[in-house]
C-alpha cells in the first residue's frame, strides 16, 4: 500500500509539503501573540437574586445600583476590549457557588451563608467590599393566618430557601425560640415559588426578604415577624465577592470594578437620592415601596456601606462559626485571608471617601476615623 | 370514518364541558380559564413574548443533547455488543448507574457543569444515551451467527464486519433505541428547564405560568408539550420505519 | 479460504461474577486516590469515604430510614392507584373495539405530555401536599400500564376465544379463565414499566416541592453544597429503584410458574 500508490517522484514532492504548513503555523502563532496584548476580557458578574418574572435586575444593594446604572461600564469606557456580562440566578447563593465552582463567574453579589459554604468547599474567592450590610429577614404568612410568632410555626409547612443567608438567620431565630428546622415541615423554595405557594395557601408561612415584602405590599400576605429591630445577631450580610483567579490575573481591572462599586455605593448612600434609589431598584419588578419599607428607619449609609470594617469582619467570623454550630457547614471555616480590603482602600482614597462612611468596631460601636 | 368520529366524541365533550364550567363560573376561572383565553394567550405569547423563540430554544437544546447522546450511545452500544470482554467489564456498572432515576442526576450535573447551557445539554445527552446503548448492544449481540460465518468466509476485515454486517443487522434495534432516545431526550430537556438555570424554553413558560397563577400559560405549555411530544413520536416512528427498510433479508 | 476463527478471549478467564466488580472497584480505587491526592477539588468530587460517612450519619439519625420510607409509601400508593386505573382502562379498551374507539384518542393525547409537564398544572389544582405526589406518581404509572394491558389483551390469539366458546364459557369466564391469564406477560411488562416510571416521577415531584423524602434529601444536599449527602441520596435512590424492579421481576417469575402449572 505504501509502496505502489505514490512512487518515488511523488515522495520527493511530498518531502517539502510540510514547509507551508510550518509557515502557516508560525504566522498564526505570531498573530495570536500580537492579539494577546489586546485580548478581549469579559467580566462576568453574578447576582444571587433575580427580578420578578426573571427580570434581569436586582435591588437592595449598591451592586444592583451599579448594574442598573452602568457604573462599571462607564468606569471601563476607555477599554473597548473589556465586556461586562451580568447573570441573575433564581437559585440564589447556591447557584452562584455552582457557577464559581465551574469558573463561570468573576464577581458576584452574594450573601454570607452561601459565601461561607463556598469557602468551606474550597472555592477560591475573596471578599472585596461590603454590599448589603445589616440585612433584615422577614416571615410572611397569609393575611388571615393564625400564625403570629415564630413559636406558632411548629409543625407547619414553611418555605425556607436553603443555603441562602436567609437560611442562617432562620436557623438562629428558630433556635432562639426553642425550635429547629426539623420541628417544621420545611420546604425548599426559591422566592417566586414561595410567593406563589404562600398566596395560594399551599404553605402556611415563608421566610424571605424582598419577596415577602412584595406580597405584603400587594396585600397578599402579612409580615408576622422580622429580625429588624430584634437581636442584631440575626442580621444577614452580603458582599462583593470575586474569584481569586480573576483578581490575580487582572488586578487593574479588579481595582476599577471595585472603584465603580464604591462610586455606586456613594450615590446609594446620599439621603437626597433616597427616593430615586428605590426607583432604580424598582426595575427589578418590586415597587419602590418594597425597598422603602425594608429601609424604613435606617439610613442609606448604614445599609449601603462598602466598608470592610472590624464589625463586618467579626460578623463574618460569627456567621462562619454559627453555620458550623448549626450543622450548615461540616467543617470549621476560617475567614483569615478571605476578606481583602486593599482594593476598597485604594478606591476610598482615590475618591476621597475615607471618612464618608462610619466604621464600626467588632462590638458594633462607631470607631473614630476609619 | 365512524371510528374517527367516535374518537372525537370524548375530547369534544370534555372541551365543551370545560367551556361551560369556566363561563358559568362553576369552577374558579383562574383554575379553569375559558378556552378562548388560552387561545388568546397563545397568540399573545407568539406575538409579544417570543413563544416561537422559546420553542426553538427548547428544541435546539433537545436536538443538541440528543445528537451527542445518540452518537455516544451507538458507539458505546456497539463496543459493548461486539466485545464480550468489554461487556462483562462495563455492563454491570452501566446497569447499576442507570438504576439511579435520571432526574436524580440533575443536582450532580449542575455542580459538575455549572450554570450554563452545557449542563442542560449534558443532562439531555445522558438521558438519550441510555436507551440507545441498551438497544444498540442488543442489536449487535443478536447478529445472526450464520451471517457472521459467511462474512468470515468472505474474509471481511474488522471494519467491514462492523459496517457491512453488524451495523445493518442491528439497525432495527438501533432504530428502537433512537426512538426511545428521542422521547427520553425531550422529557429530559423539559426537566432541565425546570431544575437548572432559567433560560429560554417551554419548561420555563410553564413554571412562569405556575408562579403567576396563570393557568392559561400552564395549559398553553402543556398543549405545546403534547404537540411536540406527538411530533417527536411520529417523527421517530418514521425514522424507525426508514431504518427498518435497510434490514437485510 | 480462511476458516472462521473463534473469538478467542485475550484475557485469562476470570470468575464469572467477579468480573462485574472489576470496573467499579477500580473506579472506586481511582476515586479514593484522586480525593486523597486532591486531583480534583473537594467541591467537585468528595472522597468516597465522605459519601459513606454521610450515609452513615443519615442512617444514624434515622433520617435515611424515614425519608426512604416516605418515598416508598408515596410510590406504593401512587403506583397502586395508577396501575389499577390503567388495568381497568386497558381491559376496557382491549375487550371492546367500540370502547377503544371512544377512549384511545383522548388517552393518547393525554399520554403525549410527559409527567413533568403535568406537575405545575396539578400544583395549581391541588397544591403541593401529599395529593400532588400521589396524583403525579399515579399518572406516571397509569400510561404504560394501560398501554401494555391493551396490547396484551389484543395479542391474545383469537383461537383462545374459539376454544372458550367450545367450552361454552360465559363472558366473565372467558375473561378471567382465558383472556386475562394469556395477557399476563405483557400486562406484567406494563406493570414493571409503570413502577419504573412511578419511581422516576416520585423523584421529580420530590425535587420540586417536598418537605421529606429521598428527593428532598437530594435538594437539601444541593443547596448546602454537600456533595457527599447528594451522592449518598443518589445511591439510595438507585438502590431502591433497583430493588423495586427486582421485586417486580421476582413476582413476574412467580406468576409465570403459576401460569404454566
Amino acid at each position: 500500500m505504501t509502496d505502489g500508490a505514490f512512487g518515488t517522484s511523488g515522495r520527493r514532492r511530498l518531502a517539502f509539503s510540510w514547509l507551508p504548513g510550518i509557515a502557516l503555523l508560525i504566522a498564526v502563532l505570531a498573530t495570536s501573540t500580537a492579539l494577546k496584548a489586546d485580548e478581549p476580557v469579559t467580566i462576568r458578574f453574578g447576582f444571587a437574586s433575580v427580578g420578578v418574572d426573571n427580570r434581569p435586575y436586582s435591588g437592595g444593594s449598591p451592586i444592583a445600583t451599579a448594574q442598573a446604572e452602568h457604573y462599571v461600564e462607564n468606569e471601563l469606557k476607555d477599554l473597548p476590549n473589556v465586556r461586562i456580562e451580568y447573570s441573575f440566578f433564581k437559585g440564589a447563593g447556591p447557584a452562584v457557588n455552582e457557577a464559581f465552582a465551574n469558573g463561570q463567574l468573576d464577581f458576584a453579589s452574594q450573601g454570607d451563608l452561601p459565601q461561607v459554604i463556598g469557602r468551606a468547599n474550597g472555592l477560591k474567592t475573596r471578599i472585596l467590599a461590603a454590599a448589603g450590610a445589616h440585612g433584615p429577614m422577614y416571615l410572611g404568612v397569609p393575611v388571615d393566618s393564625d400564625i403570629h410568632s415564630i413559636k406558632d410555626l411548629k409543625g407547619r409547612k414553611v418555605a425556607i430557601f436553603r443555603g441562602t443567608n436567609n437560611h442562617l438567620a432562620v436557623v438562629k431565630v428558630l433556635a432562639a425560640n426553642g425550635l429547629t428546622e426539623r420541628d417544621l415541615q420545611g420546604i425548599n423554595m426559591d422566592e417566586a415559588s414561595a410567593n406563589a405557594a404562600l398566596v395560594t395557601r399551599n404553605i402556611d408561612a415563608a421566610f424571605g426578604n424582598y419577596g415577602i415584602l412584595l406580597l405584603a405590599d400587594q396585600g397578599l400576605a402579612r409580615v408576622a415577624y422580622t429580625t429588624k429591630g430584634d437581636n442584631p445577631a440575626y442580621e444577614r450580610e452580603s458582599s462583593l465577592i470575586a474569584a481569586d483567579s480573576f483578581v490575580t490575573a487582572h488586578p487593574d481591572l479588579t481595582q476599577r470594578v471595585v472603584t465603580a462599586i464604591v462610586k455606586a455605593a456613594y450615590w446609594s448612600s446620599e439621603e437626597s437620592n433616597r427616593e430615586a434609589l428605590f426607583e432604580i431598584w424598582a426595575r427589578s419588578g418590586r415597587p419602590a415601596s418594597v425597598y422603602r419599607a425594608d429601609f424604613e428607619g435606617q439610613t442609606l449609609k448604614y445599609r449601603d456601606t462598602p466598608l470592610l470594617d472590624d464589625y463586618l469582619i467579626a460578623q463574618y467570623r460569627f456567621q462562619a462559626q454559627q453555620a458550623r454550630q448549626y450543622g450548615l457547614v461540616r467543617r470549621d471555616v476560617s475567614i483569615d485571608g478571605w476578606i481583602d480590603p486593599q482594593f476598597l482602600n485604594v478606591a476610598l482614597k482615590q475618591l476621597g471617601l475615607e471618612h464618608y462612611w462610619t466604621s464600626y468596631d467588632a462590638d458594633g460601636k462607631p470607631q473614630g476615623g476609619s | 370514518m365512524k371510528r374517527t368520529l367516535r374518537g372525537l366524541v370524548l375530547p369534544v365533550a370534555l372541551l365543551a364541558l370545560w367551556e361551560l364550567a369556566s363561563h358559568a363560573r362553576l369552577v374558579d376561572p383562574r383554575i379553569l380559564p375559558p378556552l378562548e383565553l388560552v387561545a388568546h394567550t397563545a397568540v399573545y405569547q407568539v406575538m409579544h413574548e417570543g413563544l416561537l423563540g422559546n420553542l426553538a430554544a427548547s428544541l435546539a437544546r433537545d436536538m443538541a443533547g440528543f445528537c451527542i447522546g445518540c452518537f455516544i450511545g451507538v458507539v458505546v452500544g456497539t463496543a459493548l455488543g461486539l466485545s464480550r470482554v468489554a461487556d462483562s467489564l462495563f455492563m454491570p456498572s452501566f446497569n447499576g448507574l442507570r438504576q439511579i432515576a435520571i432526574l436524580a442526576w440533575i443536582p450532580l450535573i449542575s455542580i459538575w457543569f455549572g450554570v450554563g447551557e452545557s449542563a442542560k445539554v449534558v443532562f439531555i445527552a445522558a438521558a438519550a444515551l441510555i436507551p440507545v446503548v441498551l438497544n444498540t448492544r442488543e442489536g449487535m449481540r443478536a447478529a445472526s451467527a450464520h451471517l457472521v460465518d459467511v462474512a468470515h468466509a468472505l474474509t471481511f476485515t474488522r471494519w467491514q464486519l462492523v459496517t457491512r454486517l453488524y451495523l445493518p443487522s442491528a439497525l432495527p434495534s438501533i432504530a428502537t433505541g433512537v426512538h426511545l432516545g428521542l422521547i427520553y431526550a425531550w422529557v429530559a430537556s423539559v426537566g432541565s428547564e425546570y431544575f437548572m438555570t432559567v433560560g429560554p424554553g417551554i419548561g420555563g413558560l410553564i413554571i412562569a405560568g405556575r408562579e403567576r397563577f396563570q393557568m392559561d400559560l400552564v395549559m398553553l405549555g402543556i398543549l405545546i408539550l403534547g404537540l411536540v411530544g406527538l411530533a417527536i413520536n411520529l417523527g421517530a416512528s418514521a425514522i424507525e420505519a426508514r431504518l427498518m427498510r435497510w434490514k437485510p433479508g | 479460504m480462511r476458516v472462521a476463527a473463534a473469538a478467542a478471549p485475550s484475557w485469562p478467564s476470570l470468575p464469572r461474577g467477579g468480573i462485574a466488580f472489576l470496573f467499579p472497584l477500580s473506579l472506586l480505587a481511582l476515586w479514593s486516590v484522586s480525593a486523597r491526592m486532591g486531583w480534583l477539588p473537594p467541591q467537585i468530587l468528595p472522597a468516597p469515604s465522605e459519601v459513606g460517612s454521610a450515609l452513615w450519619d443519615l442512617a444514624g439519625t434515622g433520617e435515611l430510614a424515614s425519608n426512604t420510607g416516605i418515598s416508598l409509601l408515596r410510590v406504593v400508593e401512587g403506583f397502586a392507584a395508577g396501575s389499577a386505573l390503567g388495568l381497568l382502562l386497558g381491559v376496557a379498551m382491549g375487550l371492546s373495539r367500540t370502547t377503544e374507539d371512544y377512549l384511545k384518542p383522548l388517552f393518547t393525547a393525554f399520554a403525549q405530555v410527559p409527567t413533568l409537564g403535568w406537575i405545575p398544572f396539578l400544583m395549581l389544582l391541588v397544591g403541593i401536599g401529599e395529593p400532588l405526589k400521589i396524583l403525579v406518581i399515579a399518572k406516571a404509572a397509569f400510561v404504560p400500564v394501560a398501554l401494555n394491558t391493551l396490547a396484551g389483551i389484543r395479542a391474545v390469539p383469537p383461537i383462545y376465544a374459539e376454544v372458550g366458546a367450545l367450552f361454552r364459557f360465559s363472558r366473565w369466564q372467558l375473561l378471567h379463565r382465558v383472556v386475562l391469564p394469556a395477557a399476563v406477560p405483557p400486562i406484567f411488562t406494563g406493570l414493571r414499566y409503570g413502577l419504573t416510571h412511578a419511581w422516576n416521577a416520585l423523584v421529580a415531584v420530590e425535587l420540586l416541592a417536598s418537605a421529606e423524602g429521598l428527593g428532598y434529601l437530594l435538594v437539601w444536599g444541593r443547596q448546602m453544597f454537600w456533595l457527599d449527602t447528594m451522592m449518598g441520596a443518589m445511591i439510595v435512590i438507585g438502590i431502591v429503584g433497583f430493588a423495586l424492579d427486582r421485586i417486580m421481576a421476582a413476582a413476574e417469575q412467580r406468576l409465570q410458574r403459576w401460569r404454566l402449572a
